[in-house]
């Protein structure tokens, strides 16, 4: 969309890796055999290095600030969070066009934030209103009103409702939101817009871009080195973010694209391609397999992981090595031996309705 | 605004999914019921009219309002309870004598429909209930409860109170309502540990000393070559060389080389997988969590006496009781393993599966165990044979399609039945196995993806100008 590209041509990598496209081999031809042959052995894997900040202070944030760079992360695999965006680091075309449109230069196209906060100010005003209406009702019952009275005024007003709620949704269009005014450190010296946003990569991403396929500047050990302190490394420290990526790398190498699912109150979600290609059918969260919880716990999740028709897997995460074995592993950089020292076993949690299962 | 309507972006409207959780999963029994529809029923007429369910407040507001319309409703149900013809007929009463010894019933004159499922028959020829089944009819007035004084012969009629009090665990009271809440549904329910009923199971019979020697030593022997394997892979591919030294020509490559790392439990996926599983691992029988009952959905031609697989199994567990948990990985695990039922998902793999012929009763094949009671019987009526066919039409499908349904329902599964304060729900609980499915996405050298898409706008763009000189005909 914002690059007027299709969807399929730019996201057409999986991963930030690519594979090499080595020229057709003909094997009777000898010519064809040592062209194949050069191209292998000069062309490699093209691994562009991204450079990544890593913030001090009591939790490390992993940022990649090069506009490039953070959209390359987005591109080939989806990974990290603008900052000032919801998912996809759009905050400074965003502002662009937002600060074009107020100058007069109305394109109609709007980023989908902006439609997400028209829709949000919509609702809010539809509530208000609600709220208005049942206030008079609440008045009409202190006075003494009776029900028959009362259930006539709801009449009234529900229809009242309705049409604004008709309203809303033909005319808005024209609108014009402005939620704050330009500030001056928004703008550098050329008058142009300051890059302020960052792409921010969840540890267990970070860990994924520099164990497994080497991406950051940085090496995991750097990487281990700042996320833990070596000195006081214990498992109890060590497990929970293991845990988390021993769960992310099991999905991810088996081709699913893995984001955060806080906003559905699990660790994962799972989107087959990606988030522009469809929903997400799966919400993940990890487990100990020793672990468990009330049952309202289970039942909570699953409610809001349902709602949102996706199916809720409990992953549970066993370990196969001693906690001493593990932690020495870690200290000594066998990053590899520490991740497939523990299993990954699932299980489908679904709520059951009898009357939909008689037949 | 068409924009505002149809978002682009899948995660936007993800986001608006869970802001408006409808009430669609919501359906008929699990809505309040409303009595004032009822009361039309009633012998004496209601004079007022009950206001139908309306606006609730959620805090309390001043007025009584509220208090008024609860009072209307509750009269409403009251007053059609108190009205309504009750009772049973008399000819159509049987007796249920209460036997302490062996906590269940017997029914010296047994007739009704509710045979058809309940009850069983001991050597001696009498008809016995199960003391859950005994409540449920009592409950139901099908059956009056009696106890027998047996020095003096006399019998004592029992009111519901004293079938409560009967009740010898609160585990066994939470079995009661959650059979009996099924049983309403319209379920056959017969518990896992009922005597005097044929036992069929999915496993053959075997040895199992045998069976399970060869089992242990075939596994751990390929478990072995596995991680050796795998660790050696994993040695190089996670260095610094890796990427420098290997040429990958497709992602695809890039994909199997990460895979290896993370090792995940394999999930018997195959009637073979199944059985193996099951000779591998012995049962154990001190586990906290027991299948409880056996569930078949509601049908007519049910065989109380041999009833076959059942379509489901119900584990219980009581949130309320603080010695019980909700169940961990390895007591999940050892549940599945006890698993003997339909299991559903062979219908996706095989094109039939023949119950009858995948089933043992009493260690006979199911088959031959239904010929065999057929000849003895003498009965020449054909039967049909198999009348699962119905429900296996759409097994064809896209391979991509059935890998998503694989993925969704999972393998082996039950239900876990939650008892919150006598408040029944259910759960289904499903092993999933995303460790042997690959969904990566091959990028195609054409974008050859593409291309569908277009194909499809075409026919779009086809038909809207086809509509369009229809248009302009009948303008003509």
């Amino acid at each position: 969309m914002a690059k007027g590209k299709p969807n399929g041509v730019r996201y057409r990598y999986p991963l930030p890796i690519h594979p090499i496209q080595l020229p057709i081999l003909v094997p009777h031809n000898p010519v064809s055999c040592i062209y194949w042959a050069y191209c292998y052995v000069t062309t490699i894997n093209r691994v562009t290095k991204i450079h990544v900040d890593i913030t001090s202070g009591k939790y490390a944030h992993v940022l990649v600030r090069n506009a490039e760079q953070m959209m390359y992360l987005w591109e080939n695999g989806f990974f990290g969070t603008g900052q000032l965006s919801r998912s996809e680091p759009t905050w400074i075309e965003r502002t662009v066009t937002r600060i074009n449109e107020s100058m007069g230069d109305g394109s109609k196209n709007l980023a989908l934030e902006r439609i997400t906060e028209k829709r949000r100010l919509q609702r809010l005003e539809f509530k208000r209103k609600r709220v208005e209406f049942e206030k008079y009702i609440l008045d009409l019952r202190r006075q003494g009103g009776s029900i028959e009275q009362e259930t006539e005024v709801l009449e009234k007003q529900r229809q009242a409702l309705r049409d604004f709620k008709a309203s809303q949704d033909k005319d808005n269009s024209e609108e014009e939101i402005i939620l704050y005014n330009e500030s001056e450190s928004l703008f550098d010296d050329e008058g142009g817009v300051q890059p302020l946003e960052a792409l921010e990569l969840m540890p267990v991403e970070a860990i994924f871009l520099s164990f497994a396929l080497p991406v950051l500047d940085i090496s995991i050990k750097t990487l281990a080195g700042r996320l833990f302190d070596n000195d006081t490394l214990s498992y109890n420290t060590l497990y929970p973010l293991v845990r988390q990526y021993v769960a992310y790398h099991h999905y991810r190498s088996h081709g699913w694209c893995v984001r955060s699912g806080i906003k559905f109150g699990c660790d994962y979600l799972l989107y087959k391609r990606g988030p522009p290609f469809q929903h997400a059918q799966f919400c993940i969260t990890v487990l100990d397999s020793e672990e468990y919880h009330d049952y309202t716990w289970y039942s909570s999740a699953a409610r809001v992981v349902g709602g949102a028709k996706k199916t809720l897997i409990l992953c549970y995460v066993e370990r196969m090595a001693s906690e001493e074995r593990i932690v020495e592993l870690w200290k000594n950089g066998q990053f590899a031996d520490v991740f497939s020292s523990f299993k990954i076993g699932e299980v489908i949690y679904r709520r059951w309705v009898p009357g939909k299962n008689r037949d | 605004m068409s924009k505002l309507k149809t978002p682009k972006n899948p995660s936007e409207e993800a986001e608006d999914e869970l802001v408006t959780i409808k009430d669609e999963e919501i359906d008929e029994d699990e809505e309040s019921q409303d009595w004032s529809q009822a009361v039309k029923l009633s012998t004496k007429s209601m004079i007022s009219s009950i206001p139908k369910r309306g606006e609730k407040d959620y805090e309390p507001d001043g007025t009584n309002v509220q208090e008024l319309l609860l009072y209307r409703a509750r009269k409403a149900m009251f007053d059609t309870l108190a009205n309504s013809p009750r009772g049973s007929i008399v000819s159509n009463q049987v007796k249920a004598y209460y036997d302490s010894k062996l906590h269940g019933a017997i029914l010296p004159h047994p007739k009704g429909n509710f045979l058809q499922t309940m009850g069983s028959v001991d050597q001696e020829g009498r008809c016995w209930l199960d003391f859950q089944e005994f409540v449920y009819l009592a409950e139901r007035g099908t059956v009056l409860p009696f106890y027998i004084n047996e020095p003096r012969d006399i019998e004592i009629p029992l009111s519901m109170q004293d079938l409560y009090s009967l009740f010898r665990s609160q585990a066994e009271m939470d079995r009661y309502f959650i059979f009996a809440h099924l049983k309403r549904l319209g379920f056959i329910i017969t518990s896992s540990y009922q005597r005097r009923v044929e036992k069929t199971s999915f496993y053959p019979p075997s040895n199992p000393a045998f069976g399970s020697s060869i089992g242990l030593r075939y596994d751990s022997f390929l478990s072995f070559i596995d991680l050796k394997g795998a660790s050696l892979m994993n040695a190089f591919f996670y260095t610094r060389w890796n990427f420098l030294l290997r040429r990958y020509t497709s992602t695809q490559k890039i994909y199997e080389g990460l895979k290896n790392l993370v090792p995940s439990v394999r999930v018997p996926k195959t009637a073979d997988e199944l059985r193996f599983e099951r000779i591998r691992c012995q049962l154990n029988p001190t586990a906290p969590f027991s299948i409880a009952f056996n569930v078949w959905k509601p049908q007519t031609n049910f065989k109380k006496k041999s009833p076959g697989l059942p379509d489901f199994q119900v584990v219980i567990h009581n949130k309320n009781d603080a010695s019980q948990h909700f169940p961990s990985y390895s007591e999940l695990q050892e549940i599945f393993h006890s698993l003997d039922y339909k299991f559903d998902f062979l219908n996706e793999i095989d094109e039939e599966v023949n119950w009858d012929n995948d089933s043992y009763t009493n260690g006979v094949l199911r088959s031959q165990h239904i010929s065999n009671a057929r000849s003895k019987a003498a009965s020449t009526k054909p039967r049909p044979v198999n009348h699962l066919d119905t429900k296996t039409e759409n097994k064809h499908g896209m391979p991509h399609v059935k890998q998503f349904r694989r993925l969704k329902a999972g393998y082996r599964s039950f239900l876990l039945a939650i008892m919150d304060d006598g408040l029944i729900s259910f759960v289904k609980i499903s092993e999933a196995d995303f460790g042997s499915e690959n969904v990566w996405y091959i990028p195609s050298n054409q974008g050859s993806s593409t291309r569908p898409k277009r194909h499809g706008n075409n026919g779009r763009d086809q038909r809207r100008s086809n509509r369009r000189q229809i248009k302009k005909r009948t303008e003509k």
